[in-house]
């Protein structure tokens, strides 16, 4: 499977663990469009705190690869790389791509 | 009938609980759970200010959770590795402890999870047991202390997190959740509490589970007795299957003796069956360990509702263990109420996903619950004795009943909040209160509540009645009629009357009556006052009966101690 496919289902899976802390009709959506932050997002920033660690625990048992998502670099654009699942979803993909690159 | 209300719950903590909060509102498991937060950070603060939101309209329950050094400065001096002696920390576990009584008022339950130490803390480990100066000693000292010191409040209990922790495994502490959002825990900490949590206040409502059908074949022993013969059965001896069906068997004594019933439904020969479980050498249950059974060829549904029938218990208090998937399979559908766990197909996990069944819940033991066999077992022998009687008058005469009558105190109120809250035919106001409100409620001047413990020349069949006046002016309502369907029939039911009856003449009450609130369940309390007359005069719902009239003890009944056990 590409890695972009392979982030996009661990994303999902991090999606489902988020559910299970919100009441069904707050369930957040299985779609790259899903928006998460910013004016439109769907997290509150505790939302967002479990999202990061979630996808940080995620990476690390499902991709096989350490992920950080609290450094200034992120968090210095995080209203761009969190916009929605699929914005989040190409950051990753930057990101690891870079360290293979390394 | 369970009650779908959600269930209010307070949660304190010094750490951020929103996750914790999150999966408990939106856990499907019966009760359902509102949980409203007090501010974080300052436990201390939010259990005393009684004006919080979260103490508003009497919570039914509340979680206080709190990390160690939170609450026990001294402790927060111990983790710089200061010196402080041990006695000044457990003062300081002490002063906690009150704050929580006091607490304790506010609330119908509150759980309090154990003080644990982050596992990536194992620096020093060597000393780490030491008295004084390893951390994990002073720790286990106070959390032996907070557990003494609330067993004496009666409705707050100590969960054991190192429980959860265990079950998170490395998630268990999240460091990178701590320095975001004040969250020392992984998630799957806060689902194992929250599965835990649940468990206990259904035990605390009165939800447990009460008995256990097994099957036999392939369940209670490996292989096929009617096939195989009872003296090739695998159970027991040098073999690791053998050895595992008996853990299995070791396991459901266990559970009996705390309480829980043993009965078995199996397709078998009845009598082959028998003879294999009184001559099988490694047999750990015995014959006697049984409340009943029923080995034949019929369908086991029709099988589980006899015995839940003989026994009185609803199919919300059954658990049916079979090894078949078709049986289970079967059973789930025709009775969905009673709870059919997925059963292993290796032998070697029998043990553990019975001893992982988070059923059994009950927040106290009482003396019934221990001797619950043996009870039935005198059942059978009272039924025995029916049938060889003409009359009803014969056999209560036979049966030597004896019934001892106390008012409500320390030793006899686990036992009597638990047949409140347990109680569903025989009781005419279905009222379910904490230890702490009933005992709160009794103590009340106008208030007068006995409980009835019934003895035979069978058996002792323990606490199992209540009956509760309450007095106003002249007159005297009767507000809990409580009697425990193991005794129903057996004139108890007009002893408890003439108890109340009798105190009411000795303070010249006019008229006594009883309110009958109907429930899903309750109509035998109705059917049993409307038998009464002309004795109570009915009114709708409610029954009435001058105060003045003596209402006599049943000829039948001796008001004393019990007899010999027969």
């Amino acid at each position: 499977m590409p890695m972009h496919a392979k982030i996009t289902q661990m994303l999902f899976s991090v999606i489902d663990e988020l559910n299970q802390l919100r009441p069904p009709d707050e369930h957040l959506a299985k779609d790259l469009e899903t928006p998460i932050a910013g004016d439109s997002g769907r997290l509150d920033s505790a939302g967002l705190i479990n999202l990061i660690a979630v996808t940080e625990q995620k990476a690390a048992a499902e991709l096989g690869r350490p992920l950080l998502l609290t450094d200034d670099r992120t968090l210095s654009q995080v209203n761009q790389v969190f916009r929605t699942l699929g914005t989040l979803a190409d950051y990753i993909h930057l990101r690891l791509s870079e360290k293979n690159d390394g | 009938m369970m009650d779908k209300r959600p269930y209010r719950c307070a949660l304190v903590s010094d750490f951020n609980l929103q996750n914790f909060a999150g999966y408990v509102a939106n856990d499907p498991e019966f009760p359902g759970i509102k949980p409203i937060s007090a501010p974080f950070g300052q436990p201390a603060a939010a259990l005393i200010n009684r004006d919080l939101p979260c103490w508003q309209n009497s919570p039914d329950a509340a979680v206080i959770w709190t990390q160690p050094q939170a609450v026990v400065p001294a402790f927060k001096a111990l983790l710089n590795y200061e010196q402080v002696p041990l006695q000044k920390v457990l003062q300081q576990v002490d002063e906690y402890c009150a704050l929580l009584v006091n607490m304790s008022a506010r609330v119908k339950f509150a759980v309090v999870p154990s003080w644990v130490l982050p596992s990536y803390r194992s620096v020093f480990g060597v000393i780490d047991m030491q008295t004084e100066i390893g951390l994990t000693n002073t720790l286990m000292r106070m959390n032996l202390r907070l557990a003494e010191n609330l067993e004496k409040a009666a409705n707050i209990y100590v969960l054991n997190t190192q429980h959860w922790i265990a079950q998170a495994g490395v998630q268990a502490f999240s460091p990178k959740l701590w320095y975001l959002g004040k969250i020392p825990f992984g998630n799957e900490v806060f689902k194992a509490a929250v599965w835990d949590i649940k468990a206990a206040l259904r035990g605390m409502l009165g939800y447990s589970r009460k008995l256990i059908i097994v099957d036999l074949d392939d369940t209670l022993w490996g292989g096929i007795v009617g096939d195989a013969g009872w003296e090739n059965l695998v159970l027991g001896g040098h073999h690791h299957i053998g050895e595992a069906y008996a853990d299995f068997q070791q396991a459901l004594k266990s559970m009996q003796n705390r309480g829980i019933l043993l009965a078995i439904v199996s397709k078998n020969e009845e009598q082959i069956a028998l003879e294999a479980i009184k001559k099988h050498p490694e047999m750990v249950l015995k014959l006697e360990d049984f409340a009943g059974w029923r080995i034949n060829w019929q369908d086991k549904v029709q099988n589980i509702i006899d015995l839940m029938t003989e026994l009185n218990l609803g199919p919300q208090a059954v658990v049916f263990i079979d090894d078949n998937p078709v049986e289970r399979a079967r059973v789930k559908e025709s009775l969905p109420e009673v709870l059919v766990p997925d059963w292993p197909e290796d032998p070697l996990y029998y043990p553990a996903t019975l001893l992982s069944l988070r059923c059994f819940e009950m927040p106290s033991l009482s003396r019934e619950d221990l001797t619950r066999t043996t009870m039935y077992l005198s059942e059978n022998k009272r039924r025995e004795l029916k049938k060889t009687v003409s009359s009803l008058e014969e056999w209560l005469a036979r049966l030597s009943i004896r019934v001892q009558v106390e008012e409500l105190h320390p030793a006899n109120l686990p036992r009597a909040t638990q047949l409140l809250n347990k109680t569903n035919q025989m009781n005419l106001s279905t009222r379910r209160m904490s230890e702490a409100e009933l005992m709160a409620w009794a103590e009340q001047d106008p208030h007068r509540l006995w409980t009835l413990r019934v003895s035979d020349k069978f058996g002792d069949a323990g606490l199992t009645g209540i009956i509760s006046l309450e007095i106003q002016d002249r007159s005297a309502q009767i507000v809990d009629f409580i009697l425990s369907c193991r005794v129903l029939g057996r004139k108890i039911e007009e002893t408890m009357l003439a108890t109340a009856i009798h105190h009411a003449l000795s303070l010249g009450i006019e008229n006594v009556y009883a309110q009958y609130i109907p429930t899903a369940k309750n109509k035998p309390c109705l059917d049993f006052f409307k038998s009464l007359a002309p004795r109570f005069q009915q009114q709708g719902d409610c029954f009435v009966r001058d105060g003045q009239q003596p209402f006599p003890v049943p000829e039948y009944i001796k008001i004393g101690p019990a007899p010999e056990a027969g």
